[in-house]
C-alpha cells in the first residue's frame, strides 16, 4: 500500500509518455516518463521501494523497480535490456508511449529507520532499486547517523549512476566504498568482491539498518559478512525480484514459500527471507 | 424446502436459459465423456451423470482469455488501451459440492485479498448457481475428507437433492426464491424435507465403505506442509513421479495460477491474453536473463501441495485449497494425485516417530 493511501492503477495500464532517455551503462537506459492524462499523474503517488508493471505496446509487460525518490525526482525507470520486452523498451525514443500500472508492493521503511545509521550495499544494477531510498535518506541527512554506500560491480564501466553518486558525495558525511572484481587500467580504487568491503568499512552495528541488493551470490556473501560484523537479521533489508505477471497477488508466479513478492514484498528483512524456505 | 419433480428439471433450466448463458454437466456426443460446458439446449443438462471431467472454473476463469486490446501508432504516437467488454450473466447448473467449494476458494482468493481481480469479478457477478447433492460418491472422490461435501452448505442460489423421482429444492438466496416462486414449486412436507440430511448421511457411509486408495487423511499433511517438516526424500520421490504435464492444475477446481502474454496483431494493434499456468512447468518462475530459482522439479512440484493444504494458503481460501473432487487422481500419469501425496507425507513422517 502506498504511503499516501492513493489508489494504484490496478488492471488497465495508464498511457505514459517517454520524455527523455538517458544511456547509463552498457545495456541499461533510464526512461523519464509522465502520464498522458495529468490527472493520473497527479494521483500517481509512490513510496520508495515500490514497483510498477510497464507495458511496451506489442511486446508485453514486465515488473520493474522504481529508482526515483517520490519527493524530488521526475518519475523514471532504469532498465537493463535482458529479454524480449526490455529490448523492445530500449528501442523506444522520447515521445514514444508506454503503459504503466501500479505502484505495487510494500516499499522501504523510512519513518521506521529515522535516527539510525544506514548502510547501502549494492552489486551491479542492484543499485537501481536502492536509489530511491538513498536519495530520500540523503535529503533528510539530519535524521540519520552514519550513511554508507558500499558498491561494486564486475568492471568499472558496469557501475551504475556514477554521475549521481558524485552529486550524493557532496552530502556531508556520506561515506562511499567502491570495488570492481578485477584490476583494470584507470581504476585506482579497491579490487575484489563487494562483501570484502564490509570489514574495512568498519560498519556500524548498533542502531543500524543495512539495505542490500544484488545477484544471489553477492547477496549471500554480503549477508554473511554483515552477520559477522554483528548486524541482526531483522536489521538487514532487501528487495527481491521475481517473475511477475499480475503485480496484484493473483497469478502466483512470484510466490516464494508462503509469501507473494508483489503484495507482501518486494521489500523483506533478512529475518523474513530466511523463513521462506525457498531459494531467492 | 420445495419439491421439483425430476421431469420438470427442464422447466428450471429453461427458465434460467431465458436470462443466463446456461452451463451444466452434459455427456459429450462423441467421446461419451461427461463435461461441464455451455449448453444451447437446456434439456441436455443431465444431473444423474457422474461428476464432469473438468471443473466449472473455466466459466469464471477461462483457460485462455483475451483481457485487453492495445493500439499504438508509432508515427502519430496515438496510444489506446481497451479492456475487453463485460461478460454475459451465466447460470451454472448441477454443480457438485466440491466444485462449488472450489468456486468459493476462487472467490476468496480473487476477490477477497488486498486487490480485487477485476477480470474474474466480471465473470463472477450476476451469476446463478444450482448445486446438486452427491447422493452417492464417485470412485475418485474424497470430499468427506476435505470438508467439502457431499452436500453444499453455502454459495448456491438453489440446491437440488435427488430423493428418487423428485428433487428437494433448497433456496440459498433471494434470486433463488424468486425463481422457485416463478416456477410455482410446491413446498416440501417436513417428512420429505428431512430426506436431504438422510441422503447426505447415506452418501458419507457409502464413501466410508467403498473408498480405499482415495481416502485422504489430510491433517498430518496440513501440519507438515505448514511447518515445512517434510523429509526431502518425499519431494524427491514426488518430483521423480511428476511428468510436469500440468494436468492436475488444469483440472483442479481451485488452482488459479495464470500467465499473461501480449501478442502483436499487426498495424500497431496488440492484445493481452491470460491463460492457465501450472507451477509444475519449468519456466514458471524463470526470469528474463535465465535466473530460475525453481529449476529442479522437486523444488517446483511441492508448491502445488503447499497451495492445496498449507495453513497459510488455506487462510486465503478460508478452507483447505483441496476440495476432494479427485480429478487429479484421475488425470495424473505419475500416480501422484493428492491422496497419494498425503499418504507419502504421512508414511514418511511416521517413520521418524520413535517407536518402542
Amino acid at each position: 500500500m502506498s504511503e499516501t493511501g492513493s489508489k494504484a492503477i490496478v488492471t488497465v495500464p495508464a498511457v505514459a509518455v517517454i520524455d527523455e532517455v538517458r544511456d547509463e551503462i552498457e545495456d541499461v537506459k533510464t526512461f523519464y516518463f509522465s502520464f498522458e492524462d495529468p490527472a493520473v499523474g497527479a494521483s500517481f503517488r509512490v513510496r520508495s521501494g515500490q514497483f510498477i508493471m510497464c507495458t511496451v505496446f506489442g511486446a508485453g509487460e514486465f515488473a520493474v523497480s522504481l529508482p526515483f525518490s517520490p519527493e524530488s525526482d521526475r518519475p523514471h525507470l532504469s532498465v537493463r535490456q535482458v529479454g524480449k520486452v526490455t529490448r523492445a523498451l530500449h528501442d523506444l525514443r522520447p515521445g514514444d508511449k508506454i503503459g504503466v500500472r501500479g505502484p505495487f508492493g510494500n516499499g522501504f521503511p523510512f519513518e521506521e529507520i529515522k535516527g539510525k545509521n544506514v548502510i547501502y550495499v549494492a552489486g551491479g544494477i542492484g543499485l537501481i532499486p536502492l536509489r530511491s531510498s538513498i536519495v530520500h535518506v540523503l535529503q533528510h541527512r539530519k535524521d540519520f547517523g552514519r550513511i554508507l554506500l558500499i558498491y561494486g560491480s564486475k568492471t568499472a564501466k558496469e557501475l551504475m549512476y556514477r554521475y549521481m553518486i558524485d552529486e550524493w558525495k557532496k552530502t556531508e558525511g556520506f561515506e562511499t566504498y567502491f570495488t570492481i572484481d578485477n584490476p583494470e587500467p584507470g581504476w585506482d580504487d579497491r579490487v575484489g568482491f563487494v562483501h570484502t568491503l564490509i570489514a574495512p568499512a568498519s560498519v556500524p552495528v548498533k542502531d543500524t539498518v543495512a539495505f542490500v541488493c544484488g545477484p544471489p551470490l553477492m547477496f549471500n556473501a554480503v549477508i554473511g559478512e554483515l552477520g559477522k560484523a554483528g548486524l541482526k537479521d531483522e536489521a538487514i533489508v532487501s528487495t527481491l525480484e521475481r517473475h511477475m505477471k499480475c503485480g496484484i497477488g493473483k497469478c502466483q508466479h512470484c510466490a516464494i514459500g508462503r509469501t507473494l513478492v508483489c503484495t507482501d514484498g518486494p521489500v523483506y528483512t533478512y529475518r523474513q527471507i530466511k523463513t521462506l524456505g525457498e531459494q531467492i | 424446502m420445495h419439491i421439483l419433480p425430476k421431469a420438470d428439471l427442464r422447466r428450471l433450466t429453461g427458465a434460467l436459459a431465458e436470462r443466463y448463458a446456461l452451463y451444466g454437466p452434459v455427456c459429450h456426443e462423441v467421446s461419451g465423456e461427461v463435461i461441464f460446458d455451455l449448453v444451447d439446449d437446456p434439456s441436455r443438462i443431465d444431473l444423474d451423470i457422474p461428476i464432469p471431467y473438468n471443473p466449472p472454473k473455466g466459466v469464471v476463469f477461462p483457460q485462455a482469455e483475451r483481457i485487453m486490446s492495445f493500439s499504438y501508432d508509432r508515427a502519430s504516437k496515438a496510444a489506446a488501451i481497451e479492456p475487453e467488454a463485460l461478460a454475459a450473466p451465466k447460470a451454472l447448473v448441477g454443480l457438485r459440492s466440491c466444485d462449488l467449494n472450489g468456486l468459493l476458494c476462487l472467490d476468496r482468493f480473487m476477490l477477497g485479498q488486498e486487490y480485487v481481480d477485476e477480470v474474474f469479478l466480471e465473470h463472477r457477478k450476476k451469476m446463478f448457481i444450482v448445486s446438486n447433492t452427491c447422493v452417492h460418491p464417485f470412485p475418485q472422490c474424497f470430499c468427506v475428507c476435505t470438508d467439502s461435501g457431499p452436500a453444499a452448505v453455502e454459495g448456491f442460489d438453489l440446491d437440488l437433492t435427488d430423493i428418487g423421482g423428485e428433487y428437494l429444492v433448497l433456496t440459498g438466496s433471494a434470486k433463488g426464491e424468486e425463481l422457485v416462486r416463478g416456477l410455482g414449486l410446491a413446498a416440501a412436507p417436513a417428512a420429505k424435507a428431512a430426506l436431504r440430511a438422510k441422503a447426505v448421511e447415506a452418501s458419507v457411509a457409502l464413501f466410508d465403505a467403498q473408498a480405499k486408495d482415495n481416502k485422504a487423511w489430510i491433517s498430518r499433511a496440513v501440519n507438515r506442509l505448514t511447518t515445512g517438516f517434510i523429509p526431502h526424500e518425499v519431494w524427491e520421490y514426488i518430483g521423480d513421479q511428476c511428468f510436469e504435464c500440468g494436468a492436475c492444475a488444469f483440472v483442479c477446481p481451485s488452482c488459479s495460477c495464470f500467465n499473461i502474454e501480449d501478442a502483436a496483431e499487426g498495424e500497431g494493434r496488440s492484445c493481452r491474453t491470460r491463460a492457465w499456468d501450472s507451477c509444475s512447468f519449468e519456466g514458471y518462475a524463470r526470469m528474463a536473463g535465465d535466473h530460475n530459482p525453481r529449476k529442479a522439479v522437486e523444488d517446483r512440484r511441492n508448491k502445488r501441495f503447499f497451495c492445496k493444504l498449507s495453513f497459510s494458503q488455506s487462510r486465503k481460501y478460508l478452507r483447505p485449497g483441496c476440495v476432494g473432487c479427485g480429478r487429479c487422481v484421475r488425470v495424473c500419469p505419475g500416480d501422484i494425485g493428492l491422496p497419494n501425496v498425503v499418504t507419502a507425507i504421512r508414511r514418511e513422517s511416521t517413520k521418524q516417530v520413535p517407536h518402542e
